[in-house]
């Protein structure tokens, strides 16, 4: 029971070590907020609710954290939003 | 008109003026060339690193419009450019093949002669195309491109990365009072155009 507690807790450490880095998604008065929502849905699968927050966010404050994650899936997520046109960045999840 | 339909059988078709047309595949073809700038670099790298989409090039691109489009991914310089290394020629590759998809469906209808036969009146036709439900994503990043092109060239979202507050109306309003003889003007009228077609697919294609 005391061995799978401490288990428990070192899989929470390592989570955390894990998921340092955030992908920032910037205003941009070129993309149309329906399109920003739509990219959001299609490229993270979230619902239109979350996508269409996400975008608000971004259009009202001038950026947003869309997903978080290893430095490898950031970099993966800015590359497919850049395809699509979005003005994306990375940083480490402190930075924000 | 909404130039987006959805067709009873679910397809997604549009229905677009040869002149419309004309002006789509004169763009797609410029930004084709534009992203296709800078290739024979590429080409001319080592074999290998090409074959795996590696670039020898890590810098910012010269032309604004590629800027915009190749965004540094990092605050800091050398993280941006070993991140351009890796991905912009494959980036590079993706953008036109979204182009490409948009050029292609447009030149299949063929040339209509009355256009290319000088002096005869243009032709006012339209025809209506029956747009591959995997090609929506590629049509509608294909017209966001032409949009950050056109943006590119006309000014819209200078000073974005000095947190300075874009105000789209103050643009809108700027054009809208220039005059019709400014080539400037007719720009924004193409910009404020392929906007409202990529509203138009949106709406059809977005879930409710």
């Amino acid at each position: 029971m005391a061995l799978g507690t401490a288990t428990q807790v070192d899989s929470e450490v390592d989570l955390k070590a894990d998921r340092p880095w955030v992908c920032i998604v910037w205003d941009d008065p070129v993309n149309l907020m329906a399109y920003v929502t739509y990219v959001f849905m299609v490229l993270f699968g979230y619902s239109k609710e979350r996508a269409t927050e996400l975008m608000l966010k971004v259009h009202n404050e001038g950026r947003a954290q869309v997903s978080s994650g290893t430095r490898e899936e950031m970099e993966r997520d800015v590359q497919r939003l850049h395809e699509y046109g979005l003005w994306a960045t990375l940083q480490r999840d402190n930075e924000y | 008109m909404a130039p987006f339909k959805r067709e009873e059988n679910g397809e997604i078709s549009i229905e677009i003026s040869t002149q419309e047309s004309h002006v789509l595949i004169s763009l797609t073809e410029q930004l084709l060339e534009l992203l296709s700038q800078g290739d024979s670099h590429f080409e001319a790298q080592d074999p290998l690193l090409h074959l795996v989409g590696i670039s020898d090039s890590d810098a910012l691109p010269d032309d604004p419009v590629l800027r915009r489009l190749f965004p540094d991914a990092y605050e800091d310089l050398a993280s941006s450019s070993e991140f351009r290394r890796y991905t912009e020629y494959g980036l590079r590759e993706k953008k036109k093949a979204h182009a490409r998809i948009i050029y292609e469906a447009l030149t299949s209808q063929g040339e209509p002669e009355e256009i290319t036969g000088g002096n005869t009146p243009i032709d006012k036709g339209s025809f209506k195309l029956i747009i591959n439900s995997a090609e929506l994503l590629d049509w509608l990043s294909g017209l966001n491109d032409l949009r950050l092109a056109l943006a590119v060239r006309l000014g819209i979202g200078e000073g974005r990365k000095e947190g300075m507050n874009i105000d789209t109306k103050a643009i809108h309003n700027k054009y809208e009072l220039m005059l019709e003889s400014d080539p400037m003007k007719a720009v924004y009228a193409v910009y404020s155009w392929i906007g409202w077609l990529q509203q138009g697919l949106l709406e059809e294609i977005s879930p409710e």
